[in-house]
């Protein structure tokens, strides 16, 4: 299904997976496990032998979501249930909810409630990385993962199934790394738009199969420079709708380096393969890579950007700000504060999931690189 | 303590006194630590470090309708509008100086629980950064509902509030002294029991005190738990509260009190005397909220204090489950015979509102009373729609009327 796409495959399943993600569940009888972003260790369904799939979101009108979220919580909370409660929720037989921030606080009460057939487990990873007890209980919260989907599905796992997984799965990140790292290089060799929608693609379908793709992605890749492109810095969790990767992509913008839960986030969390894979997990999510809202300081953002930022010589930090993300917006304004004073131009741009009219982001994006080129901010 | 004083004289004695100790902290070598509403404050009390509540000190702004001012002042800042409005009062008051108290002082430390919710982190980070304080957080992951889980959940809590007791020990440098805390979590126990008792008075009828009263009553649990004034206090309400029992006093007479509700959320501060003018006019009382029950502790003496602490402050109805919330509620329904119900959707606290319209479909369908279901913020007028609000809580007296006329038994 996913092994031997081209490029533009690869944008059209991004867009829209869950109709390959049917079909493949129903060929290869397995069943599949829904988890919203961004802690939830896929690697352990996937030794489960089901599809973990990361929910992130649907462009479709929010029908049935408003009445259970209202419309100041978060918007990709609201657009993943939204997917589930109207439209893709029949292909899932699970699913691994997080708890993050107060918008996710109930959520997956409210999704256990919501499909009261389905398998609903919260994942609670800790909201504090920096005492040793915060290590002990995400080791803890791996094996309660572990158990209750073996009591759920009946099955049991070993190290070495789990090790296979996390191999498959750090092949997929290591891959997307080398085609991330060929883009930054060459930004005419892939469109932002195209490596981004790979990253998509990759948290949602079989990773097994889509190594395939990348590799033969990789393998045909042609090097190009390109003209007049901008190197810049994504910051935030994700970039939605897809289309604000098209204004990028429009305006010569290159992505040399990015913080996205859906981009380096995911990317930098290749698990350590030489001992007990619950420990290496459980490492993994401690050393995570790049700032997150929910329990680092602004200090280690500002620090990261400005060195990210540094060590690739962009031009510009883009932020991404999803609208009603009060994690990001408690820290919005001394970060701002902190890369302005740093000299570092930076530019919020503010987005929703299910926005149709991208003109307003578009103008004040393209307004924002005129000054940047002439000179004055 | 003067055995003479009201409860209410009491109240204004046991605040003046520790405000001016927290005022004079430094001076008699304190320190004084910002705590959330609901946290483990027992060892800050323990280790003689003074707990001040920013959110008790935007509650009083707010209730003095302070909050759209204030509020303004903290977007003009960059922070968006529909953040917490506790926050946006308090980083404002420390931007102006507005405040209609005398202000509280600054910290020397942060301590943040997210059982209420994770907004109070983020808010202290500001508040930390701005100081360079020194901040802990204690993580209380949600109270799920598998048995295994809690007791690993308990153990982490545990683990945590060793933690912050070393944090205590670092920052003060000074030894955590465990037999003072053992005396503290006593005083705690009995002021709890205290608070519970005076909550639990709702049940009779008439009932003596409404919500209204619990808010206002609620206040030196909240600052004061784990101090032997504190309890010396509910003793003095409830005698208080008994009396008026006892001579059938209620906040409505007898046969006025044809509603008793139950009340979903934070209030909103700013229209505390208003709502209850306007729902007495129809006879309604709000009785009760799983709010106000936050601080109605049940410490377990026998136990490890850290324990029977992380037991208490992971379960508190922000942190369970919404199934657990249900039975919680039913419990009170039950209970103190409540037979109508308010859900408010507090834009400022998505952390409780955001299990609202999930909670409330439960609660209808169990209970067979229909609810009411409005939408505004707690601290912030400019989201209070006050024509629309009336009329609404004019629609659902109408409502119960009509359905008490169809069936008169009920």
């Amino acid at each position: 299904m996913w092994e031997d796409l081209n490029l533009k495959q690869i944008l059209e399943y991004a867009k829209d997976p869950y109709p390959s993600i049917r079909k493949w569940l129903k060929d290869k009888g397995k069943k599949a496990v829904g988890s919203t972003i961004a802690d939830v260790p896929e690697e352990v369904i996937h030794a489960f032998d089901c599809l973990p799939v990361s929910l992130i979101g649907t462009d479709k009108p929010l029908k049935k979501a408003p009445s259970r979220l209202p419309d100041n919580g978060c918007s990709l909370a609201r657009s993943n249930l939204e997917l589930a409660l109207s439209y893709e929720g029949d292909l899932f037989d699970g699913f691994v909810l997080p708890q993050v921030c107060d918008t996710t606080q109930h959520l997956s009460d409210i999704w256990r409630i919501s499909f009261p057939n389905k398998y609903v487990e919260s994942y609670l990873a800790p909201r504090q990385v920096d005492r040793p007890s915060a290590r002990y209980w995400v080791k803890e919260e791996i094996e309660r993962l572990i158990a209750s989907m073996s009591s759920w599905s009946g099955k049991s796992i070993n190290d070495t199934v789990l090790n296979d997984s996390i191999a498959i799965h750090n092949e997929n990140k290591k891959l997307l790394q080398e085609i991330y790292e060929i883009k930054k290089k060459n930004p005419g060799t892939i469109t932002n738009k195209q490596f981004f929608s790979m990253v998509k693609l990759a948290m949602q379908v079989d990773k097994a199969e889509f190594n395939k793709t990348l590799k033969n992605v990789k393998a045909n890749l042609k090097p190009r420079k390109g003209k007049n492109y901008t190197d810049v810095i994504l910051v935030g969790i994700t970039c939605d709708p897809p289309e604000v990767l098209d204004l990028f992509d429009e305006i010569k913008l290159n992505i040399v380096g990015d913080s996205l839960v859906t981009g380096s986030r995911y990317l930098q969390g290749i698990v350590a393969q030489n001992g007990s894979p619950v420990e290496a997990l459980a490492e993994r999510h401690m050393k995570g890579g790049f700032f997150s809202p929910i329990h680092d300081n602004v200090y280690k953002h500002f620090e990261e950007v400005k060195a990210l930022y540094k060590a690739t010589s962009a031009k510009a930090i883009i932020y991404v700000h999803i609208e009603f993300c009060e994690s990001q917006e408690y820290d919005l304004p001394d970060l701002k504060k902190m890369i302005r004073q740093e000299g570092i131009p930076m530019h919020v741009l503010d987005t929703e999931y299910q926005t149709v009219s991208l003109s307003h982001l578009r103008t004040r994006l393209q307004a924002f690189f005129e000054s940047l080129k002439g000179g004055s901010l | 303590m003067s055995e003479k004083l009201n409860s209410k004289q009491l109240s204004k004695k046991i605040t003046d006194e520790y405000m001016e100790d927290a005022f004079r902290a430094h001076e008699n070598g304190k320190l004084i630590g910002y705590s959330t509403a609901i946290s483990p404050v027992e060892l800050f009390v323990a280790h003689d470090i003074v707990p001040i509540y920013p959110e008790n000190h935007a509650v009083a702004n707010l209730t003095a309708k302070k909050g759209a001012q204030l509020c303004s002042i903290t977007e003009n800042l960059g922070y968006t509008s529909h953040l917490c409005a506790y926050a946006r009062s308090d980083l404002a008051y420390r931007e102006s100086g507005i405040t209609v108290t005398k202000g509280i002082p600054e910290p020397d430390l942060l301590l943040a629980c997210n059982a209420q919710c994770f907004t109070l982190t983020k808010w202290f980070q500001v508040l930390a950064r701005k100081g360079n304080l020194p901040m802990f957080v204690f993580d209380t992951p949600e109270h799920i509902m598998d048995k295994k889980a809690r007791e690993e959940i308990v153990k982490y809590c545990v683990l945590q509030l060793k933690e912050l007791i070393g944090f205590l020990e670092e920052v003060t440098k000074k030894k955590f002294d465990y037999d003072r805390l053992k005396e503290v979590m006593k005083y705690s126990a009995q002021s709890s029991i205290l608070y519970k008792k005076f909550l639990d008075m709702a049940q009779y009828k008439p009932s003596p005190i409404s919500i209204f009263d619990a808010l206002i009553g609620m206040a030196i649990a909240v600052y004061r738990r784990g101090t032997p004034e504190c309890v010396e206090y509910y003793q003095t309400l409830c005698d208080e509260i008994q009396a008026k029992v006892d001579q059938g006093i209620g906040v409505l007479p007898k046969d006025k009190e044809k509603y008793r509700l139950y009340w979903e959320n934070l209030p909103v501060w700013f229209k505390f005397s208003d709502h209850a003018k306007l729902l007495g006019s129809y006879g309604g009382v709000i009785l009760t909220s799983l709010y106000v029950h936050a601080w109605s502790f049940d410490f377990d003496l026998d136990k490890d204090p850290l324990v029977t602490l992380a037991e208490n402050y992971v379960s508190v109805f922000s942190n369970s489950t919404i199934e657990d919330r249900v039975e919680m509620a039913t419990e009170l329904f039950k209970k103190y015979s409540m037979n109508a119900m308010i859900m408010f959707m507090n834009r400022s606290c998505k952390a409780v509102s955001f299990a609202v319209p999930t909670l409330k479909d439960i609660l209808v369908k169990r209970m067979g009373i229909p609810a009411l279901v409005f939408e505004s913020d707690m601290g912030d007028q400019r989201f209070y729609a006050e024509s629309q609000v009336r009329t609404r809580i004019e629609a659902y007296f109408e409502t119960l009327d009509r359905l008490q006329a169809d069936n008169p038994a009920a």
